[in-house]
Parts: structure tokens; C-alpha cells; sequence
């Protein structure tokens, strides 16, 4: 059978996309459409004294101003899907009623003929407010002092939910340490950041019974399952529909309070309603993501064997616990250990409520964070120890034999770390670098080289686990597989395709799975009127592993029924049979040949030519629940030069070796990797959203949150290897975040390095001109000997 | 007011307010939406579309400002059913994800290669893209799309 | 992200364009090229009753040399500046500060003029005008006036122009021969707003020789360009060795009082601005020398 699996088929989707033809949420328009924009609080605590919409209402084109008075009785607060033990709630509207808990949360969503006279109604809205005491930082919200921010809720204070996790004997390890290392790290906030920043249309049918959602989400069915909870009607009588998503990281895969304000603003009106969050709005109004305070500890042998680690992890999680609840501060806290074997560990986690936009996912979760504080720690160790890091990395990563591996939390399915370390040196030349940076060195360059190693948990995941850690959702996937009476193939899934191109891998497995040629599957996605239940929604990496392993169930029990059809209009067994490219012959024989089409004709048109025991419809609906995650890994290797002077950080190289499992189209993985990578830059160098104490945001434009350029990011030489993960069939592992999560922590490593006989160590992010020159100054007041005048 | 235009080589009229931009005005009143609005100030350049073959920011032109130009969008750099070689190029070298970006990139690229068919050097490359923004790809293989679709189009102008 | 609505002219000949400026009772902004007006119009930062829009008058754009002095019409597009040849080839301190100035897809539609009347501190034409000694022309239904630029920049986003003038041109001395240049800025990503900057033209008495013409013009570092007048007599008549440049930027150290802000540390805008103010004194001493392009 070929394989089309591995190829580097091109993208189905792109000639619309090349040539303006795709619909994204602003390009949905609808007969008798309005436009909504959204009021939103200036300030980042306050109580509501007043909204007159008087004014607003009474501009031409406007039709409607909604405030959390308006909202229908039986209203629920925005759930979460992610219910960890303990968790608090934070109930919160979709329109804020009394109370709001950050600047930008939505307190009125004004609807008029376009989104012109909608902002010009929007600002005649007279919103009164009382300041409050507010919390700017994670650490001020722990004060005793501390403004309680649900104290309206009963809280004795502002944390939201905390995580403890143990194994080994960790404080014998580290008396018996040879070495123990400490860091404080400090991660910044950010965000996802998509081109497209997400919109929202609501249609309901003239009866009012049924409503049409198209949204930016990541979370088909997720979404609408909370839409009919938030809004107290069936699932059924809701269908939403994802366009074409310019872009998710993450910050798509939530439930947003526009998503219900929009829907009743359309009820209310009896009009379609269009929202598109402007660009301003986004980075109040988007979830943010990263930001935390870990204090870590980590234990070593003289010899560089990593015997114990501790953390004390802080999560700023925002004003409210945003769909996934406190996910990334618990992932964070259980990935702790990363890719080594590491016997002992302790782990303790808090997530806090400040005045901030909340925070929730963004490519890596938890992972990146884990990895910057884990990697730092090696590096600590092996300046303490005075042996290369890339010794402390070999020493303890999980060897080949001692697979599935059972960490802190998590199974590690299989892997060949070592070698995949090896692979990035070769790749990167770490022993040339190491003679040229000497020179450099002695040329006055300040020239730096940087590793880490990341393993990242994708194919989320068996549901058992996730329903018993609290997550209210499961983590298989569904596909339905359809030949149509003409024989070209349908496959339906509940995946969403943010560009990432989901639909093309699937695609592939399919033709492999079924026996046609790739171009003859059509990849339905985004409609919940038409595709199967999705889990867990398309995030974790989880697409191509988890759905593409039910679809290959699907796509085979479906060519088990194309066997049987074949084999009965061939006068064989199906056991003799070869099935390629649409066609059935019997093996040896292929002067007759029964095509798909003919096989879809019988089976829908003239069933009379189906064998006895074969229904009609050639039509096969399968679920894969994984058994366990799979584990892809890899490193980062980074050279960098800093200019000591501007603060400025230039790449001279940048290698990157990893093992995803079998890769399902080269083409696309290699694309998600240079995207991750790019994320994971911007997040060591350029990108912040910093807050005052008082938790106003002090960024929120294009020109103060600096996305990297063409010119900043360099070009990554990929080097790849194939472990397959016994737990998805095929073995492929995911691939979605993986350039993400380990990048920060090796440019920074190299910048360190860059800037160690300085005397420079670096303890947080982003590493701006401003911050470098600052670290610089900082190192030689410290040791004024080391700097050269 | 009313103003016209030429778009993507045909005659249009429009009557618009003073404040609205070019970007809705192609994407609103004359339904070219393949020009996208990812910031409105002016920074990520998916708007970007030519304006007398210029590339020129649609969220930051008014359209009244633009009443006589000649307008060139996403939705005119295919012809007669073919991709434009910067199309295919970018199809090739995988220089599209979620394709948001895109509409800005081609027309930015359009405009260099038509003054630079000769280019063939990825830092000019690089400098003359990095006015767009793309949260995808990590740039390369746009530079790489654009790289060789010069070489194309110089191939096919040596043919034809 | 839409405007406010505002009323609109866009007239045909200066004289009509200062009629409506000095008819007009209430805000009027003027729009030159727009790249800074219009995403302050799309924030609903700024919400002028009228737009008075200078893109139609021909005779505002364009580039002459007259009497050893470049003339640039204040509507001519930054683009067109950096592409023109007279300036390519007589003030290129000019272009090379334009590359500077976001993206082509910017400077394609900013002018010089909006440049300069938007007087942003971190902005790059501002800062090569300076070191270029350049004046500027305002025009009045009364009559013009010729102001040097430092006269006419008071402070952030604020400048000496009345309520009822426009800018009409800036105008250069053209440098005599053999003067070189040299430009410098550093911004987080390619294209943003400048942290520090550093823009200077130097003359030799001969090659090889001492120096007999400078000027250094800093931005990012106060409300306006600075320009320090102790830099021509701290290096005239000394050859531009690595030591006379450290000097300078040693007293730059010493003097300089940039401001904290969200982004950036004035430690930080001193320290960038010290080193390329060194780096573009030492380029343009080796373009005096003729050892650069």
C-alpha cells in the first residue's frame, strides 16, 4: 500500500487563502445584519454605581444597549471547564453585573446598523463607577493586607486554587546533595496574539428557537455546550460554525463572555449580530498566558546527576478563572521534573486572583514555563559545578531502556533523548561554536551559546485521567468517514483548523487508511451540525494523534465494508484484494478493477449489487480515547551575540533537533516548528504585558508589544529523528507546540552565556535592550573588576 | 461623498463618509475581503494593498483620500484562473498557515519584485517584508516563496 | 477601531487650504500623509471636528535646489525623499535616517512635513532636519516665516506652529563637499519607534586632517532632538581619533537626563544613545575620509 503518510503533500486550503477567497469571522456577513462593539471597564476594580444607556439608545442606527441588568434571569455565570480539586469559582458574566474585576472586562455591548455608529453610540454610554482597592501583581495579591477580590464570594483571601505533588524522599536528597542550586524566575504575561484577533455572529431563526454561532474557536462543541448552559437552552437548538481562524495559540481554545452577549444581543434585536474585537480591545479582552513567579530549588552529585528537585510556583491567573481554570499553573507544577529522571521532587503550586484580564492557554500551556525554570536550574548547577551543561542534560535525561517511564505525574511513553541530544550538537557544530566563541571572545565579541531540552505532553488525552484530575471534558476524538455515491470521500471531524492545516494530515491517514488518493478527501470541519463530537477540543497537540488515530479506525472499518462490496462484485475473497487509489482488484488480476465509484453507486443507488449481509451506506463513525499521552522531545540550540552597549541580541546560529514520532506531512511540521520557535523569541526577547500596582495595563498596542519581525528571527537548521509512541496507532506524536516550549529557556541560556564573564545572570524575561543593558549595569556594580572600562 | 476608484482594473464608485477607511470600503461596500484588518494602527500590515502601485496601509487611508487611485487587492494578483508566481510560490514553500497575514505579504512582495526583479538576496528580502507581521510561520518560508518566485518571474519574462 | 465622524476638506491650492484653516472655528486637524494622524483618528484619540487634508495640493510636494540649499515641499512623501536623486546624492544623511522610519508601506503615503509637525521624540526625520541645520517654512494667510527647526520643535508631539499656519517645506543648506555622516538607531523589533538614536555630519580640513565641521543631533532622549553645542568646539580642529569620540561620549554620559518609561529605562536611553552617538561620529569621520560609501 503507498504511504501518503510522510509526504510533503501541498496545502488543500491555500489557493483560497492565496487569492482572498476565504471567509474569516469579519468576512461573515448576513441579510440584515447589525454590528456590536462592547463598553468594557477602564478600570481594574470597581464597583458598578450606575450605566445609562439613555443617550447611547437614543442615536440614530442603534438598536439595542445591553447591560448586566439585561441578561435573562436564568443567566449562568462563564464556566469553566477545567475543575481542579479545591478550585474556587469566580462567577462573573457575561456582561458584568455590580462589580467589575478588570480593565476591559465587557459591561455593555451596544448594537447598531455598523460598527461606526455602534462606536460612536458605545461612547455616549455614561458608565459610572466607584473605585476599588486593586491587586496588580501575584505577589501583592498574597499580602495580608490584600484587597479581597471575591470577598463577595466568602473568600479569607485571593487564592483561587493550589497543587501539591511529591515523590522520592526530596529532603533527603538534598541533604545529601553535593550541590544545590536556588533561582527565583519571573515570567512575564503575554498572550497568543493571533493576526486575526476573534469575532463572534449570532443568528437566530424567526421563531427565536434556534440559533446559529459562528465564533473564533478552537472548541467546537465545547463551545456550544457551554453557550446552551450559560444561556439555559438545549445543545440542539444551537449549531455553531468556525470559519477559517487566522491564527489560535490557544487563546482560542476558550469560552469568551462575547460569545453569550453577542447571541442575546441578537436575540433581543431579532437581527444577526456581528462582533469583531478590535486590535485595541484584544490584549484586554483575549486571554493572556505565562505569567508566574517560581522559586526553585534542584539537587546534584558532584558528578552532575540531578537527584532532587523543589519548586514554590506562584500563577497570576487574572481577575477569573478563564475556561481551563488554573490548568497552566497545575501543568507547570507536574512538569517540573521535564525530560529527566530526576527520583525525587516536590512540587507546590498557588494560582492567584489579581486585577488583570485573565489568563489562560497559549501554545505550551504550563510547559514552557516548567522548562525555562528547569533548564535555568541546570544551568545554575553546571556554573556551580563547573562542568558544561550539556553533561548535566546527558546524565540525567531519561535513558531509552527505562521507557514507559512514570515521572511525578505523567507515564513518558518512549524516546531516545540522549540521542536527540547528540543530533543538535552535531547539527549545531557545539564543539566548533565553543572554539569560534573563544575567539570571538578574545576579539571583545560577546558571543553566547545556549541548549535546553524540552519534552512536551501531547495526544491529550486518556479521559479517564482527565475526568479524575477534574477536567469536564474527555479527551478522545471522533471521525466520521463517508464514500459518497460518486466515490470521492468525506471525512468529518470535530477539530478545527486554525492554519496549523489540520485537515491535510488527516487527509493522508485517510488515503493511506482507505485506499484513495488524498485529493479525493474532502476534510469537513467547524459545524456542529455536521461533524462528530470532539473531546477535548483542538489544542494539547492532540489533533493528528488522537483524531487521526479515529480516523484511521474509522477509514478501516470503512475499508473492511469496501472489501466486502468489492470483493462481491469481483466474485473473490476480500482477504485477496488490493485496495489503491479508489480502486479494488483482486491481487494478481488487475485486468478487472471495481472503482469507488462503482462501490458508492451499489451501495447507496442500487443496493441490489451489495453482498447479503452489507447494509447500505457506506458510512463509519469510530473514537480513539488514548491510553496514555504521547511524548515528543527535542532541543534548542542557540548562538547568539549581544551588544552590550543597545541591549541588542543577534542570532549567529540555531539548531533545533526533535522527535515527534512518525511525521505525517514534513512539510507542516517543519512550518509548526519555525512558528514555535518564532512564539518562543518573542517571549524570551520582545513580548510583555506589564500592569502597574494597581493592575492597569500599561501596553496595548502594536507599538509598545513588539511581535518579532523577519528580522529578528533566524532561520532554524531542523534536525529530526522517529521514536514511535506505542500509545497513538501510527505513532505519531503531536507536534503543535513543540518549537514553543523550549526556546525561551535556550535563547536566554545564551544570552547568559554571552554576557557571563560579565558576571550577568539571568533570572527572568523578556530579555529587552532594556533589560540587558540593565543586567550589564547591574553585574558591574556588583563586580566592577570584571567590566572593562 | 462620492469617490471612485479603480480596482484591481475596473471602475468603481462609492459613496462614503468622510471617515471611513480604504480597508472598509473594500471589504464592506465592494466585498474584497481578502484584505484583512489585523491592527488598525498601521503596524502588522495585513491591510496592505497597492494604491497606484504602492503598497500603502488600507486601515490607515481614508477612502476619500484615495478618490482617483488605482487600487490593487489579493483579489487581482490572480489571473485569467492562474495563480500569480508569488501565489504559487507561497504554495509551494509552505509561506501560508492560517493565511490571515497573506494578502499583505503578496502585495508587499508584489510591489518589490516588480521594482526589483533582480533580487535575489535574503537580507533585502528580509528588510523589505519586515513591515508584515505573521504569527505563524517564523518568516523563513516566505522568504523563501518570494526568493524563488523572483527567479520564476525573471525565467518567465527571459521565456515570453 | 472607526472614527469619530469629522467634516472634510480637501482643497486644491495652499491659499484655499489657509483660508479654510483660518475660517475655521473649531478643532482642525490637518492631515499631511495621515500615518500618525489616522491611527490617532482610528483610536478615537484625536477627534477634530474638521480634517483639512493637504493631499491634493500639488505645489506642496516636490524637491528643488536653489542657492545651496535643498527646498522640500512639506506634502512630498518620505518615500519620494528617499528615492530622490538630488537628495540621495547631496544630503544622504537623509534617506539613510528614512529607512529608519517604520516600513515602506508607511513611508509610501508620511511626509516630511507630517514628520516634522508631529514632532514625536522618538522620531528620526526630526533628529537628521537637526543635524542638517535645517529650517522650516510656515505659511499663514498673512504671510511665512522661516524658523531653524530647533525653534520650531517645543516638546513631545508639540511645535511653534500657529493655529492658522501649515508647514510648507523644509529647507537644508546642502553640505559642502566631502561631508560625512553618519546614522544610527536602535528599536526592539525592525521598524518600531526608536529607544535611542544618534545622527551627525562631520567635515575634515582635509584628508587626513582635523576636524572643521560637526554636528551630533541625539533622539530618544528628551521631549525634542538634542543637539549639544559643546560637540563642534570639543572636536574642531582635532583629528576624529577613537579618543576624542570616547571623550564625547563621556560628557554625553554625564549630561544627558533621558526619562523612565514603561518600555524603557532612562539608565538604558543614556547608555544607547553614549554608544551611538560614538558610532555615528566614527561613520561619519570615515565617510570624511572617504573611507565609506
Amino acid at each position: 500500500m503507498p504511504s501518503w503518510v510522510g509526504k510533503s503533500l501541498r496545502r488543500r486550503e491555500d489557493p483560497e487563502l492565496l487569492t482572498g477567497q476565504a471567509r474569516f469571522i469579519a468576512d461573515i456577513a448576513r441579510p440584515g445584519m447589525l454590528h456590536a462593539v462592547f463598553v468594557r471597564s477602564p478600570r481594574p476594580h470597581a464597583r458598578i454605581a450606575s450605566i445609562d444607556v439613555s443617550a447611547a439608545l437614543a442615536m440614530p442606527g442603534v438598536h439595542a444597549v445591553l447591560t448586566g441588568d439585561d441578561l435573562p434571569e436564568a443567566t449562568a455565570p462563564q464556566p469553566c471547564t477545567h475543575l481542579y480539586a479545591g478550585q474556587r469559582e469566580t462567577p462573573y458574566h457575561c456582561l458584568a453585573k455590580d462589580r467589575v474585576r478588570y480593565a476591559g472586562e465587557p459591561v455593555a455591548i451596544v448594537v447598531a446598523e455598523n460598527g461606526y455608529l455602534a462606536e460612536d453610540a458605545a461612547d455616549e454610554v455614561d458608565l459610572e463607577l466607584e473605585p476599588l482597592p486593586s491587586v496588580g501583581s501575584a505577589e501583592a495579591a498574597l499580602a495580608d493586607d490584600a484587597p479581597r477580590i471575591y470577598d463577595d464570594c466568602g473568600w479569607p483571601d485571593n487564592v483561587v486554587g493550589e497543587f501539591r505533588s511529591e515523590m522520592g524522599d526530596v529532603d533527603r536528597a538534598f541533604d545529601e546533595a553535593d550541590a544545590v542550586v536556588h533561582e527565583r524566575i519571573d515570567i512575564q504575561r503575554l498572550f497568543a496574539c493571533p493576526l486575526e484577533t476573534r469575532g463572534v455572529v449570532a443568528e437566530w431563526d424567526p421563531y427565536g428557537d434556534e440559533l446559529t454561532l459562528w465564533t473564533s474557536s478552537q472548541i467546537l462543541h465545547i463551545a456550544r455546550d457551554l453557550l446552551a448552559a450559560v444561556m439555559g437552552i438545549a445543545e440542539h437548538r444551537i449549531r455553531v460554525i468556525v470559519p477559517r481562524l487566522g491564527g489560535g495559540f490557544g487563546c482560542k481554545f476558550h469560552f469568551y463572555p462575547e460569545e453569550p452577549a453577542t447571541a442575546l444581543a441578537a436575540r433581543v434585536t431579532g437581527r444577526p449580530v456581528r462582533w469583531v474585537e478590535d486590535r485595541l480591545e484584544s490584549f484586554l479582552a483575549t486571554v493572556h498566558a505565562r505569567e508566574q513567579i517560581v522559586e526553585a530549588s534542584m539537587a546534584l552529585r558532584a558528578d552532575g546527576t540531578i537527584t532532587g528537585v523543589k519548586a514554590e510556583i506562584l500563577g497570576d491567573m487574572g481577575a477569573a478563572l478563564h475556561t481551563v481554570g488554573y490548568g497552566p499553573v497545575w501543568l507547570t507544577s507536574v512538569m517540573m521534573t521535564n525530560a529527566y529522571a530526576i527520583p525525587n521532587a516536590r512540587v507546590h503550586a498557588r494560582a492567584v486572583i489579581t486585577n488583570k484580564t485573565p489568563l489562560g492557554s497559549y501554545r505550551g500551556w504550563g510547559q514552557p514555563q516548567a522548562n525555562f525554570v528547569v533548564e535555568r536550574l541546570v544551568e545554575r548547577a553546571a556554573q556551580q559545578l563547573g562542568i558544561d551543561s550539556v553533561d548535566v542534560r546527558r546524565r540525567s535525561l531519561i535513558p531509552p531502556d527505562r521507557f514507559p517511564y512514570k515521572g511525578l505525574h505523567h507515564v513518558f511513553d518512549s524516546g531516545r533523548y540522549e540521542n536527540c541530544l547528540d543530533l543538535a550538537l552535531e547539527t549545531l557544530d557545539y564543539d566548533g561554536w565553543r572554539a569560534r566563541q573563544r575567539e570571538l571572545r578574545a576579539a571583545g565579541r560577546h558571543v553566547g551559546i545556549g541548549l535546553s531540552f524540552y519534552v512536551e505532553n501531547t495526544a491529550l488525552g486518556p479521559s479517564k485521567l482527565l475526568n479524575a484530575g477534574g477536567v469536564q471534558q474527555g479527551g478522545y476524538d471522533i471521525s466520521r468517514v463517508r464514500i459518497e455515491p460518486s466515490g470521492d470521500v468525506t471525512v468529518y471531524t470535530g477539530l478545527c483548523d486554525m492554519g496549523q492545516g489540520i485537515t491535510n494530515p488527516l487527509a493522508q491517514i485517510c488515503a493511506d487508511h482507505l485506499g484513495v488518493h488524498p485529493d479525493s478527501v474532502t476534510v469537513v470541519t467547524g459545524d456542529t451540525a455536521s461533524c462528530p463530537y470532539t473531546g477535548y477540543g483542538t489544542g494539547a497537540s492532540r489533533g493528528a494523534t488522537v483524531g487521526g488515530a479515529s480516523l484511521m479506525k474509522a477509514a478501516g472499518a470503512l475499508r473492511e465494508r469496501v472489501a466486502k462490496i468489492a470483493a462481491h462484485m469481483l466474485e473473490a475473497s476480500p482477504d485477496d484484494l488490493v485496495i489503491e487509489d479508489g480502486r479494488a482488484w483482486v491481487k494478481g488480476s488487475s485486468s478487472s478493477v471495481v472503482t469507488f465509484a462503482d462501490i458508492g453507486r451499489a451501495a447507496y443507488i442500487r443496493p441490489i449489487e451489495l453482498p447479503e449481509d452489507v447494509e447500505p451506506g457506506l458510512e463509519t463513525t469510530a473514537a480513539f480515547d488514548p491510553p496514555q499521552m504521547a511524548w515528543p522531545y527535542g532541543v534548542n540550540a542557540v548562538v547568539v551575540e549581544v551588544d552590550v552597549d543597545t541591549g541588542l541580541v543577534s542570532f549567529l546560529d540555531y539548531a533545533y533537533a526533535h522527535d515527534c514520532g512518525t511525521v505525517l506531512n514534513p512539510l507542516i511540521v517543519d512550518g509548526q516548528i519555525h512558528g514555535g520557535i518564532a512564539q518562543g523569541i518573542g517571549q524570551a526577547l520582545f513580548e510583555q504585558l506589564p500592569y502597574d500596582e494597581a493592575g492597569n495595563p500599561l501596553f496595548g498596542t502594536f507599538m509598545d508589544y513588539s511581535l518579532p519581525t523577519t528580522m529578528e528571527v533566524p532561520r532554524p537548521r531542523l534536525a529530526h529523528q522517529e521514536t514511535l509512541s506505542p500509545n497513538i496507532p501510527g505513532g505519531a506524536k503531536g507536534v503543535g507546540e513543540a518549537g514553543a516550549i523550549g526556546s525561551p529557556a535556550a535563547v536566554t541560556a545564551a544570552v547568559e552565556d554571552a554576557l557571563s564573564p560579565l558576571g550577568v545572570r539571568i533570572s527572568r524575561t523578556p530579555l529587552t535592550p532594556s533589560e540587558i543593558v540593565r543586567l550589564v549595569e547591574e553585574a558591574a556594580a556588583r563586580a566592577p573588576e570584571r567590566v572593562p572600562a | 461623498m462620492r469617490i471612485a476608484l479603480t480596482v484591481n482594473g475596473r471602475a468603481v464608485q462609492a459613496d462614503v463618509e468622510a471617515r471611513r477607511h480604504l480597508a472598509d470600503v473594500l471589504r464592506e461596500d465592494l466585498g474584497l475581503r481578502g484584505t484583512h484588518l489585523g491592527c488598525e494602527h498601521g503596524v502588522c500590515g495585513a491591510c496592505t494593498v497597492l494604491v497606484d502601485g504602492e503598497p500603502a496601509r488600507s486601515c490607515l487611508l481614508l477612502a476619500v483620500q484615495a478618490d482617483g487611485c488605482a487600487i490593487t487587492t489579493v483579489e487581482g494578483l490572480a489571473a485569467d484562473g492562474r495563480l500569480h508566481p508569488l501565489q504559487e510560490a507561497f504554495r509551494e514553500h509552505h509561506a501560508l498557515q492560517c493565511g490571515f497575514c497573506t494578502p499583505g505579504f503578496l502585495l508587499t512582495a508584489d510591489h518589490l519584485l516588480r521594482e526589483r526583479p533582480d533580487l535575489d538576496d535574503e537580507a533585502e528580502i528580509r528588510e523589505a517584508l519586515a513591515g508584515n507581521l505573521c504569527r505563524c510561520t517564523g518568516y523563513h518560508n516566505i522568504v523563501d516563496a518570494v526568493r524563488d518566485a523572483a527567479a520564476r518571474m525573471r525565467e518567465e519574462a527571459v521565456g515570453g | 477601531m472607526r472614527p469619530a465622524p469629522f467634516d472634510y476638506r480637501a482643497p486644491d491650492t495652499l491659499d484655499e487650504a489657509l483660508a479654510v484653516l483660518g475660517d475655521a472655528a473649531d478643532d482642525v486637524s490637518v492631515l499631511a500623509g495621515g500615518q500618525s494622524l489616522v491611527p490617532m483618528l482610528n483610536m478615537r484619540i484625536a477627534r477634530p471636528d474638521l480634517v483639512l487634508d493637504l493631499g491634493r495640493i500639488a505645489e506642496l510636494t516636490g524637491v528643488e535646489r536653489r542657492n545651496g540649499v535643498l527646498r522640500i515641499g512639506a506634502m512630498t512623501r518620505q518615500r519620494a525623499v528617499e528615492t530622490d536623486p538630488t537628495v540621495r546624492a547631496q544630503l544622504p544623511l537623509l534617506p539613510a535616517a528614512l529607512r529608519h522610519v517604520a516600513h515602506l508601506a508607511i513611508r509610501t503615503r508620511g511626509t516630511i512635513g507630517g514628520s516634522l509637525v508631529h514632532a514625536d521624540p522618538s522620531a528620526e526625520l526630526p533628529a537628521a532636519v537637526a543635524a542638517l541645520e535645517g529650517r522650516v517654512e510656515l505659511r499663514a494667510a498673512a504671510g511665512a516665516r522661516v524658523l531653524a527647526l530647533e525653534d520650531f520643535l517645543l516638546g513631545p508631539l508639540m511645535t511653534a506652529r500657529a493655529p492658522g499656519e501649515l508647514l510648507a517645506a523644509v529647507e537644508i543648506p546642502v553640505p559642502a563637499p566631502g561631508t560625512g555622516w553618519g546614522f544610527a538607531e536602535v528599536a526592539s523589533t525592525h521598524g518600531a519607534f526608536a529607544l535611542a538614536g544618534a545622527a551627525a555630519v562631520l567635515r575634515l580640513d582635509r584628508p587626513g586632517g582635523v576636524v572643521e565641521h560637526v554636528r551630533l543631533t541625539l533622539l530618544g532622549v528628551a521631549g525634542t532632538p538634542v543637539t549639544p553645542d559643546w560637540v563642534a568646539p570639543a572636536l574642531a580642529g582635532r583629528p576624529p581619533a577613537e579618543e576624542a569620540l570616547a571623550e564625547v561620549g563621556a560628557r554625553l554620559r554625564d549630561t544627558l537626563e533621558p526619562r523612565d518609561d514603561a518600555q524603557v529605562s532612562a539608565a538604558y536611553r543614556r547608555r544607547a544613545a553614549v554608544e551611538l552617538a560614538v558610532r555615528v561620529l566614527r561613520d561619519a569621520a570615515r565617510r570624511a575620509e572617504g573611507q565609506a560609501p
